[in-house]
């Protein structure tokens, strides 16, 4: 533990108070405690799930005393949250049967709709409805507002729904869906078996000496999102009763018509990615992982808004093993992958050592590294890993570790904030805080990230278990 | 509730709280350091291609050794090929080239480098700052080239082993938005161990030395020590392309158990055609308003999250509109589509005066082509023949291609399907003629073709907005098999 004093100078990357950049879940149903323990998900465990579906102003990524940075939405509110847009990720597992309660305190009719799974229907203002629906198959889904399609969507009235099976395939590993295709079955049994993929299993955890453990079922959340915040007041400025027609809507939305300067027409000011953007969601390990060489992760991608985009991750190729909730039967290995409007993507991230880091023969393996003119090994890249930039420690400086890569849409329009202020946009990452396959310190890099799970206090972790269905 | 009377309100997180200072990092991520650090972790570069490209006579002798230069970045102002106005491009050079290739070119000379090698890329940005980000290298952050991981150039040499055989790109990373859309990019392409040293009498690809005095043997650049140009692919399924050598069925490209290194040239096949297609779109409204590579720069204030500028350094007529993009220009490769908004029009084919400027239409110059001769972009072959398309989207459009041949999809971003151990889990499949492949920007596949009857005919390559599905444009792109 480190001291109060210590704690003054911590950084982002090493501190992250619980509620203070989080972006908030629930799980429902069954206990899970494998998700308890993962620091990633602030998740809090309820019965039922109870939303208002209301609205907010809420303050964008580029927004301070000098510069007014800021988007109207429609929220839905759950009770035991604050307000965000988007809505919280609800975990639950396959077969769980859902208690939701809504209630509609907007001026026009509004609904709450998973594909697939629950369709609540038009609940009229002021009208609350009790339903109650089974999480059927496990995979990724997104949560929202169909009604007057996608108006009510893009207005901010969306979430991440993710259903977890409850057992694996007899006699394999774990994956995130109820029927795998075989080549996605090969991969994440391979994982922490297969010479070629050394570390844990992606439903493996770990405790580990001298640092925080390591959960199993490691999976992370990219909710996509384009905000106009000129389009979005014009709406939630009509007269009670009154709706913008759909095709009004998308028209401004994706065409209006060129204007240089910023925030005049309707086109989308804001990327986000779970509600953030820029620092406030690359730097944020609720939603950027941080995990170590061998650490293999999920990621699930939702796009809620109606631009494409084309996510580009650096450091690691991942496996795209499902498209639209279609689990792939050739699942290939991309550094880049498009994600149209209301499509869900899940890509697996191997977390292996950067592979282009010289090595012992060259050809992607988990080989010895080499030696440096300076005698020392290549990797762990100790040198680099010790760097300030700048180099003086005291300003501005940050320390080169953990090893820092971004994730982000290639397409780039989207990187902006106000239409300019390049990287305040759609943004994520990964970062390395360590190899699980190097012995001693260098299993953990400096400037461990340390997030507050919620519980009596700052820095207390439980261990990581398997899931109770986990035999 | 509505917006003028909603009590909610949802704060921006903080950048610093009761028990943390974030500002560094929050600082760093719209305006980082610009910085020369000297390149940890050095070793001795053995990359053999500039060496090779010199004994070409297409390039000067590298010094230091072994090292290949990029500077950026230069202005290349190019009339569209209407003649209505000229476009600003931003571009790489290397100035190690001879022949005038050292002047500015669009899109910059392509980078090829043998699996294995130790790469060394010395770079300034003039003036700073900028990067270098070799797309789908996956090197330390330093080399990665990201500002906000690490820092913007100043002046760096960056240093990266590439391990898989394939197609990459690399481009400034600063600005992205704008210094990618204005062309600061190049192709970059792995290519397998042997080749570069197999051309030259006396090198040795194992340890990967070359000779004191480069001598040529008869082996043209680029090609395997069997003679013949290779990329990476497991195509056991589809032995309509000869030349193919598989390797270990469990661990690919290793010895038998993972032990050693196999041949160097298992799992690639053959290929007698390259063809390369980069597909780009301009907005000419960016280059007419932002014509200025600092354009909507953000700075940090004197309390970090509570008064930094970001309504700073705006172009023309308060430009600040990087997120409205409106492609109305289109390239493949460099070489104008003679087409506006809407309209469908065929590049010119190989060997056509090109028109509007830009690489002639059909073959690229060996000086741009990391000493490789014979490289396409229209493509003109012979019945029988082996063709490989590179394909790059480099548009902030998706692209949708559909080629009147059959194609095999052998690899999408540098990684080979099919190939083991990775590539196991997937493999190469059948294109069919007439069949669309839609990618997005960032994206590359590679296909083979092998006609068995001739072909005069076009891939049709539409370019569809990210925001909605509209068709911008349509190119067709020759495809001449004879």
């Amino acid at each position: 533990m480190k001291d109060q004093k210590d704690r003054l100078t911590l950084n982002r990357r090493e501190f992250i108070k619980f509620g203070a950049g989080g972006m908030a879940a629930l799980v429902v149903g069954a206990k899970m405690p494998w998700i308890l323990d993962n620091e990633a998900f602030a998740a809090a465990p309820v019965q039922s799930l109870n939303f208002t579906i209301t609205d907010a102003i809420k303050d964008m990524a580029t927004h301070n005393t000098i510069n007014p940075a800021q988007c109207y939405f429609w929220v839905y509110k759950e009770a035991t949250l604050p307000f965000e847009v988007p809505g919280p990720h609800i975990f639950t597992t396959e077969g769980t049967i859902v208690n939701i309660t809504i209630t509609n305190s907007l001026e026009q009719p509004h609904a709450f709709f998973i594909p697939g799974l629950f369709d609540s229907g038009p609940i009229a203002p002021g009208q609350t409805v009790v339903k109650r629906f089974g999480a059927r198959t496990a995979g990724t889904y997104l949560y929202y507002d169909n009604l007057n399609d996608p108006v009510n969507r893009v207005m901010g009235l969306h979430g991440a729904f993710i259903v977890m099976p409850k057992a694996p395939k007899r006699g394999h590993k774990f994956t995130p869906y109820s029927s795998p295709t075989p080549g996605v079955q090969a991969l994440f049994d391979d994982f922490g078996t297969a010479q070629w993929w050394p570390g844990l299993a992606w439903e493996q955890g770990a405790t580990n000496p001298e640092a925080r453990p390591t959960p199993p079922f490691r999976q992370y959340i990219w909710l996509l999102h384009q905000a106009s915040p000129v389009l979005f007041r014009e709406v939630g400025s009509l007269p009670a009763g009154e709706i913008m027609e759909s095709a009004e809507f998308v028209q401004k939305f994706l065409h209006d018509a060129f204007v240089p300067t910023r925030e005049t027409n309707n086109i989308p000011n804001y990327f986000t990615i779970s509600g953030q953007s820029g620092h406030f969601a690359h730097n944020t390990p609720y939603i950027c992982p941080n995990l170590r060489v061998g650490e293999p992760c999920v990621i699930r991608l939702l796009n809620a808004g109606l631009w494409t985009h084309s996510m580009h991750i650096h450091a690691n190729h991942v496996y795209i093993t499902s498209i639209k909730g279609v689990v792939q039967e050739n699942p290939i290995w991309v550094d880049v992958f498009n994600i149209e409007p209301l499509d869900t993507v899940e890509y697996v991230n191997p977390y292996m050592r950067p592979p282009d880091v010289p090595n012992e023969r060259g050809i992607g393996r988990a080989d010895a590294p080499r030696t440096t003119l300076n005698g020392g090994p290549t990797w762990p890249p100790n040198e680099e890993l010790a760097m300030l930039i700048p180099s003086a420690p005291a300003g501005l400086a940050v320390q080169l570790s953990p090893l820092c890569y971004p994730m982000h849409d290639h397409s780039e329009p989207s990187q902006t904030s106000q239409g300019g202020n390049y990287n305040m946009g759609m943004i994520s990452g990964m970062n390395f805080i360590g190899d699980r396959g190097v012995a001693g310190p260098g299993s953990s890099f400096p400037n461990q990230p340390l997030i507050d799970p919620p519980g009596p206090g700052p820095g207390v972790f439980m261990p990581a278990v398997p899931p109770p269905w986990f035999d | 509730m509505a917006f003028q009377n909603t009590p909610n309100h949802i704060d921006r997180q903080p950048v610093v709280g009761a028990l943390f200072d974030e500002s560094n990092e929050f600082v760093k991520m719209f305006d980082p350091p610009t910085a020369s650090p000297v390149l940890p972790e050095r070793m001795t570069p053995t990359n053999p291609v500039p060496e090779v490209m010199a004994a070409v006579g297409v390039g000067r002798l590298p010094a230091p050794a072994n090292t290949v230069h990029r500077q950026l970045l230069a202005r290349l102002p190019k009339p569209t090929w209407d003649g209505v106005k000229n476009i600003q491009f931003f571009v790489f050079t290397d100035p190690d080239l001879l022949g005038g290739f050292s002047a500015p070119q669009y899109p910059a000379a392509t980078i090829r480098v043998p699996r294995g090698v130790i790469f060394h890329g010395q770079t300034t940005g003039n003036p700073p700052p900028h990067t270098i980000h070799w797309h789908g290298i996956e090197p330390t952050p330093l080399n990665d080239g990201v500002g906000h991981c690490s820092m913007e150039i100043g002046s760096y040499l960056y240093q990266w082993q590439p391990n898989f055989i394939g197609t990459y790109f690399y481009h400034c990373h600063r600005n992205t938005v704008q210094h990618f859309e204005f062309g600061l990019f190049g192709l970059l392409i792995i290519e397998p161990p042997d080749t570069y040293f197999a051309s030259v009498v006396g090198a040795n690809f194992q340890n990967q030395t070359l000779p004191a005095t480069i001598t040529l043997n008869n082996i043209p650049v680029g090609a395997c020590s069997d003679g013949l140009r290779r990329t990476a692919a497991n195509t056991t399924a589809f032995p309509q392309f000869p030349g193919f050598i598989s390797g270990d069925p469990i661990f690919g490209v290793t010895g038998p158990g993972g032990v050693g290194v196999g041949d160097p040239r298992a799992f690639t096949v053959p290929y007698d055609v390259e063809a390369i297609w980069v597909l780009d779109d301009r907005d000419s409204i960016w280059s007419d308003l932002a014509p200025n590579e600092f354009t909507t720069f953000p700075t940090h204030g004197a309390i970090p999250g509570d008064n930094d500028q970001f309504n700073n350094r705006p172009g023309a007529n308060g430009f600040f509109a990087f997120n409205d993009f409106n492609a109305d220009y289109w390239f493949v490769t460099g070489v104008p589509v003679p087409a506006h908004k809407g309209e469908t029009e065929t590049i010119d084919p190989a060997g056509a005066p090109p028109r509007g400027g830009g690489l002639p239409g059909g073959l690229i110059p060996a000086a741009l082509n990391s000493g490789v001769s014979g490289s396409q972009i229209a493509i003109n072959a012979t019945v029988g023949q082996t063709i490989l398309v590179r394909c790059l989207d480099a548009a902030y459009n998706k692209t949708r291609i559909t080629f009147p041949v059959d194609v095999v999809i052998i690899a999408w971003d540098g990684r080979a399907l099919g190939v083991p151990p990775f590539g196991r889990y997937n493999h190469a499949f059948l294109l069919p003629a007439n069949t669309p492949i839609t990618t997005s920007t960032a994206r590359r596949f590679d296909g083979l073709i092998r006609a068995t009857t001739p072909v005069n005919s076009f891939a049709k390559v539409e370019f569809l907005e990210t925001r909605g599905d509209d068709i911008t444009v349509t190119a067709r792109i020759p495809i001449v098999i004879s």
